[in-house]
This record gives structure tokens, C-alpha cells and sequence, in this order.
């Protein structure tokens, strides 16, 4: 294998469990966004539109759809001859069987993979965020601090800085202090789960670590720390520009909707920085004589005989006339029958709404975004 | 390798009806449906009926089909064994012919181990499964099968392989030029048989013939015909975002692509991909093709805009059903130029 400046390496085993019936045959970062995109397009087109060609992705949750859709990488340009992208599941060794019990963990047993690019950085990611970046600049920040590690960070409300991991930094960026979800926070930038290491650097830090008994083999709890501690030169890289987790179902709408918004800072218009994803191929969308679309997004393949308004539509969605679908995310291939009501909700893909179902919040309920279930439909 | 097809698809063709369109492009390459080209539908339905090599025999302009159809990977025909190949027309000749054509790519046809072949135009639009139409044509014991749309031909032929070769290795004994010359030759020694094909099939050559077929495609039970589940039409993928409609939008009666910014109304048209539609501008019956950008407050009726045109604010387009008003590529359409 050539000699590789940067790999990455892309933590895509996130179960998601607060997305509740989304993720319950799908990992996480296979859940659909956007009207036509999974999550881990986001990454693993910012990883093409960087210049970063070869990506190890770690599948361990529900990896059937995610694998398939990764496929060799050729929606993402990233079938290469040299390097491209390689789906690493959790393996058997001759003694064990070993599941990935936390982010260092699952690195540290893909160790053989890194070695044979033996590249200079390594490039540690989520497939959980929506987000652009470019991480070539990230680098260059790296390689100028002659940094051993560099944690990128973004700036967050500062009532909102106690959900999250927050970095100390001095006035050089230089990282003093790991605060995790303090109750008093003393800055509000916080980690967006993205590292860039001196391979190095972080092979002998996750060979040690593998072997403390008392570890819990994650990269925010035992491996930075330990760096930190140790006086290696850690820095915050600052990042501005729209990020989100999609964790839970309410992130996920809101998400969405963003992409309504347009001074939100998420352009999928933007031809300079392309999200790429596996293309569907259907006919373009037909709207009838009865349909009103106002405000929406809606992806090809959709017959549209109601009404839109603020929401998004993946691929293949059919809306019968008489619907009314409003500030709602429709998943792929979804049918909406005759005279349906829908209102801020998830309607997950291939699911059938019965005619003149009316989908909405109760009024007691916790949070007024509805995810549709097929028990819900069932007890209609 | 009995009753295996081979697909050639006979791009030379250069209809004058439609010379607004081909001025940069071969006819094979001319947008159709919002996403498509014209070659998407043939190409497609041999995909689907399981034909593994297709040679396709361009002659003018070819640039734009060659980009179009790449290593042929979007039809899954980018494979080691068979797959699709592209044979340019030899450049000293200026009139060459198809038989002309075939035999100069001889080494195709003898080493091809696929019994039949199946010789098509590029410019048909339809939904055909091929594979029953061979089973008839074998059944027939004919030597040439000609596929005809209400006794028409649709320029789309069936016969062994053999035949092919045999009939354009002897092209300077027999005058043939090309399948046309064969089929309507009345002292031709081959036995033909036509095989009436039922569906939508109609063939792209005349500006009327492409503006109003396309408004066909509005007609649901003609888009469902074409665009079945179970046989794609695949063409050239674009990652384009879905289409943004906003505040204000209306519209109505439409087949709209991916990557349009849609603010104005549009009623009756084919909108192709990333096209731009400003505030308070009215399209009405019209076909706007790939990466047109329209301003503020115009109006547009029973216009054809090749793709990347830029309509100024404030512009009047108008045509009518039968003679539609034809704007050329990569032009730029001012409110004075046309009011």
C-alpha cells in the first residue's frame, strides 16, 4: 500500500436509541435526512470534498443497510484503487471474540488497517452529524502547532455548554482543561467528536490504553485525558458553521427544518461543496392539478396530490388528494392517503397512513414532535 | 448462448425538424422527461430485457453522448465481460452510412458470441421488453423482424447475427445502406415479418413531435407506462439536493427534476434539473431544460429553452402548441430582445 498523509477513520456503530422505531433495523448513521441523504453522506462527502481518500468506517450496530449503501464507496467518489473506503466490522481473533466497547477500542482493533497506509495523521470521525467541513484546513491547523492532537470545537449558547464536553483553552487555543458537561461552565466551546492525531502519537497512547483493565476505551474519557496529562500538545481547532447532532427524534425534525431556513448556514445548493449520496434513480416528481407546495423540500420519484407546506420529502413518496401535510419529515416511499392530516411529524419509510388519519401531537404530550409508528396506526 | 441478444443502437441519424436542439448535440443526447436523453429509453429497455453488450454508432456531435454515457456504469454496462461500447465514425468519410459504419467495426459483430441482434434508433421513447419480442420472432422462423407502432415502423429491427453481418459485408453487391434500405427493398430475398408493438412508443423527430410528447408525459397513464417500477429508465446520475419550492410557489400539472429554486408559478410544464424560477414569473406549457436560469416577472408560454439559458427580469417568451418558441442553448434572453 502507498504511504497515506491522512487517513480517516469514521465511528459509524452508533445504535441511536433515542430515535427510537428509526433505528431499530438501522445503524444511526443510515437513518435518512434531508429528503434524499443518510447522515454519514455528510461526512463522508466533507471526507471527498477535503482531499481525504482513504476512510475506514466502523460498522458494529445493525450494519446490513449501512453496509449496503456504502457499497465500494463509488457514491462518494471514493472507490480507489489505493486507498478508498473500507467497512471494518468487530472481528474474531484466534483467543476471542471481540465487540467495539468504546471509540479507542474500536480504533485500537483496526490498528492493522492504519498500518499498512503508515500514514502521518489520522483523522478521527462520527457518522452521527450534520455538519460541512473542510478538513483539510483542520490539518493545516494541526500541522502548523506541530500539534499531537487537535480537538475541533465550535461555540455553543453558553446556557446550553453544561449538555456538553467542553475545552479550556488559552488565548493560543492550546487545550488546558477537559470539563465534561460541567455544571459551571468557564468556556462554551465544545467538542465536536472530531480529532486529528499524529498516528504516532496515538498508536502508542491506544496501545497502552488497551491494556488498563480500569479503562473505558473512549477518546473524550481515557485517551485525551491521559495526552493531556501526559503534556502533550493538545489544541482546539474553532469551527463555525451549522453542526448538529441528530441523536434524538425532536434533532432530527429540527434538522430538517432547517434546511427550510434559509440562513440556517447548511446550503445543500452549494455546487463548491456537494453532498453526494447513492442516487436513487426515479422519475422526477409529478405535481398535479390538485397540489399546493409551499415552502418544502421534495425529492424525485414523488407523486404529489396534496398539500406541502414546510416540510420534507424523500424519494418515492405518494400524497393522495385531499392530504394536508404540514412541518412534517416523509421517509422514503411512504404513502399518505386520501384527506390525511399530518402535522409536525416523522413519517418513517415505506409506511402506509391509512385515508383520513389525523396525525398530531396530544395536547399533554411531552413533546409535541410525533414519530409515526406502526403500533399508532394500529390502534387507530 | 441460444437465444442472447446483442444491442446496436444506430446513433447516426440527424433529424432536421429538430435542428434547434442538435446544433451541439448528437439526437441520441437531446433531454427528454425533465432528467432523461432520448438514448436513456432504448439503452434502458435492452438493460432490462437482460441484453449484456450494446454497441452504440455515432456520427455527428457525439461529445455531448460520450459524457452522457461514460463507461456505461449507470446501466450497469461498465462490466469485464461484454458491456457497452462506442464505435465514432471514421473520420475521413463524410457521408458514411450505417452498414458502412457496422462493417468498419466488424471485430465487434465476430467476437460477440450472442446469436441474435437487435438494431434500434436512439430517438424512440418507450418502455419495450424485447425479450418476448424475440421469442416471437424466433417463433416466426422470419428472418427479419420489424417492430411497428400502428403499422408504423419504429426503426427497430430483429435478426440473427449472422444476417447482420452478412447483410453489410455485402453492401456494395446489394446497394444497402443501412436496415431501411432492406426492409423496403421489394426484391429483398429475406423473409420479414412485423411485430405490432401495444404500448406508448412514439419516435423524437420533429420539434412539434418533442414538445408535444413531452406534454404526454403529463398525461398520468403515459407516465406510468414509461416509468414502471420493475423497468427503470436509467440515465446519467447528478447529485442534485431535492427541489427546493418556497413561500409563494404554485405549481400545478407539472414534472419537475431535482436541484430546482422554484419562487414563481409553473403550470403545464417539464422542468429538468437545477433549474431557477424567480419571483412572480408564470411558465405555463412549456419545457425548460437543465440549469436555465429565469428571472423576476417573466412570462413564459409554449416556450423550449435548451439547457443553460438566462432570462433576464422582466422577459415575454410566447409560442404556441404547434410551433413553440425554441430558445438555443447557453443564450441570454433580455426583456427588450423579445417584448
Amino acid at each position: 500500500m502507498a504511504k497515506k498523509k491522512c487517513v480517516a477513520m469514521l465511528l459509524a456503530g452508533g445504535q441511536g436509541s433515542r430515535l427510537h422505531s428509526l433505528t431499530s433495523n438501522l445503524a444511526k448513521p443510515a437513518v435518512p435526512f434531508g429528503g434524499k441523504y443518510r447522515i454519514i453522506d455528510f461526512t463522508l462527502s466533507n471526507c471527498t470534498n477535503s482531499g481525504i481518500d482513504t476512510v475506514g468506517v466502523l460498522t458494529q450496530y445493525q450494519p446490513l443497510v449501512l453496509n449496503s449503501y456504502i457499497g465500494i464507496g463509488s457514491a462518494w467518489d471514493l472507490d480507489r484503487k489505493n486507498g478508498g473506503v473500507t467497512v471494518l466490522p468487530p472481528y474474531s481473533e484466534s483467543k476471542e471474540m471481540r465487540w467495539y466497547t468504546g471509540t479507542a477500542c474500536a480504533i485500537y482493533q483496526n490498528l492493522n488497517y492504519l498500518i499498512q497506509y503508515d500514514p502521518e495523521y489520522v483523522l478521527i470521525l462520527s457518522g452521527d452529524h450534520i455538519y460541512k467541513m473542510n478538513y483539510e484546513l483542520m490539518l493545516d491547523f494541526h500541522i502548523a502547532r506541530d500539534a499531537d492532537a487537535t480537538i475541533s470545537v465550535i461555540e455553543v449558547p453558553w446556557d446550553e455548554a453544561s449538555r456538553f464536553g467542553i475545552l479550556n483553552t488559552d488565548s493560543d487555543m492550546k487545550v488546558v482543561e477537559f470539563d465534561e458537561k460541567p455544571a459551571n461552565p468557564k468556556n462554551n466551546l465544545a467538542s465536536m467528536g472530531i480529532y486529528i492525531f499524529k498516528w504516532s502519537v496515538l498508536k502508542g497512547y491506544l496501545e497502552k490504553d488497551a491494556v488498563l483493565p480500569e479503562s473505558s476505551h473512549d477518546f473524550g474519557k481515557d485517551i485525551l485525558p491521559t495526552l493531556l496529562s501526559d503534556q502533550k500538545k493538545l489544541f482546539a481547532y474553532p469551527f463555525s458553521g451549522y453542526w448538529k447532532d441528530v441523536g434524538t427524534v425532536r434533532s432530527l425534525w429540527e434538522a430538517n427544518m432547517d434546511l427550510l431556513d434559509d440562513k440556517c448556514g447548511l446550503d445543500l445548493f452549494d455546487y463548491t461543496w456537494r453532498i453526494y449520496s447513492v442516487n436513487p434513480n426515479q422519475p422526477p416528481q409529478f405535481i398535479s392539478n390538485d397540489a399546493l407546495v409551499n415552502d418544502s423540500l421534495i425529492n424525485e420519484g414523488c407523486v404529489i396530490e396534496g398539500e406541502i407546506e414546510k416540510s420534507v420529502l424523500f424519494q418515492g413518496v405518494k400524497v393522495e388528494k385531499g392530504a394536508y401535510i404540514k412541518e412534517s419529515v416523509i421517509m422514503p416511499d411512504a404513502v399518505i392517503g386520501k384527506n390525511v392530516f399530518i402535522e409536525k411529524a416523522i413519517v418513517p419509510s415505506e409506511m402506509v397512513i391509512p385515508d383520513g388519519t389525523i396525525i398530531r401531537a396530544l395536547p399533554d404530550a411531552e413533546d409535541d414532535i410525533v414519530l409515526v409508528t406502526e403500533d399508532m396506526l394500529q390502534t387507530l | 448462448m441460444d437465444r442472447k441478444l446483442l444491442g446496436v443502437i444506430d446513433a447516426t441519424t440527424y433529424q432536421k425538424g429538430l435542428e434547434d436542439l442538435i446544433q451541439h448535440r448528437s439526437l441520441a443526447a437531446v433531454p427528454f422527461g425533465g432528467r432523461y436523453r432520448l438514448i436513456d429509453f432504448v439503452l434502458s429497455n435492452m438493460v432490462n430485457s437482460g441484453i449484456k453488450s450494446v454497441a452504440i454508432f455515432p456520427k455527428n456531435q457525439y461529445r455531448s453522448l460520450m459524457d452522457h454515457l461514460g463507461s456505461g456504469k449507470d446501466w450497469d454496462l461498465n462490466r469485464k465481460r461484454d458491456g457497452l461500447f462506442f464505435f465514432p465514425a471514421p473520420a475521413e468519410e463524410k457521408e458514411i452510412t450505417s452498414f458502412n459504419h457496422f462493417a468498419a467495426n466488424k471485430d465487434y459483430f465476430d467476437r460477440s458470441n450472442q446469436q441474435y441482434a437487435l438494431i434500434s434508433n436512439c430517438f424512440t421513447v418507450c418502455s419495450m421488453n424485447f425479450e418476448p419480442i424475440l421469442d416471437w420472432h424466433i417463433k416466426s422462423g422470419c428472418d427479419i423482424t420489424e417492430i411497428r407502432k400502428d403499422g408504423r415502423s419504429l426503426h427497430m429491427f430483429l435478426m440473427k447475427k449472422s444476417l447482420l453481418v452478412e447483410l453489410f459485408e455485402t453492401r456494395e453487391q446489394t446497394g444497402y445502406t443501412c436496415m431501411r434500405d432492406v426492409v423496403t427493398d421489394i426484391n429483398s430475398p429475406y423473409r420479414q415479418c412485423h411485430y405490432e408493438f401495444k404500448g406508448y412508443a412514439v419516435m423524437i423527430d420533429s420539434i412539434t413531435t418533442y414538445f408535444n410528447e413531452s406534454m404526454k408525459l403529463l398525461n398520468p397513464s403515459i407516465w406510468k407506462e414509461l416509468f414502471l417500477k420493475n423497468q427503470p429508465v436509467y440515465t446519467k446520475v447528478k447529485d442534485e439536493p431535492p427541489t427546493r419550492y418556497f413561500t409563494g410557489a404554485t405549481v400545478k400539472n407539472s414534472v419537475i427534476a431535482n436541484g430546482c429554486l422554484i419562487e414563481g408559478t409553473v403550470e403545464n410544464s417539464i422542468i429538468s434539473r437545477a433549474v431557477k424560477i424567480g419571483k412572480g414569473t408564470v411558465i405555463k406549457n412549456s419545457i425548460i431544460m437543465q440549469k436555465c436560469q429565469i428571472g423576476e416577472n417573466c412570462v413564459l408560454d409554449s416556450v423550449v429553452l435548451d439547457k443553460d439559458v438566462k432570462v433576464n427580469d422582466g422577459t415575454m417568451m410566447y409560442g404556441t402548441k404547434d410551433l413553440p418558441y425554441v430558445v438555443r442553448k447557453g443564450t441570454v434572453q433580455g426583456a427588450l430582445m423579445n417584448s
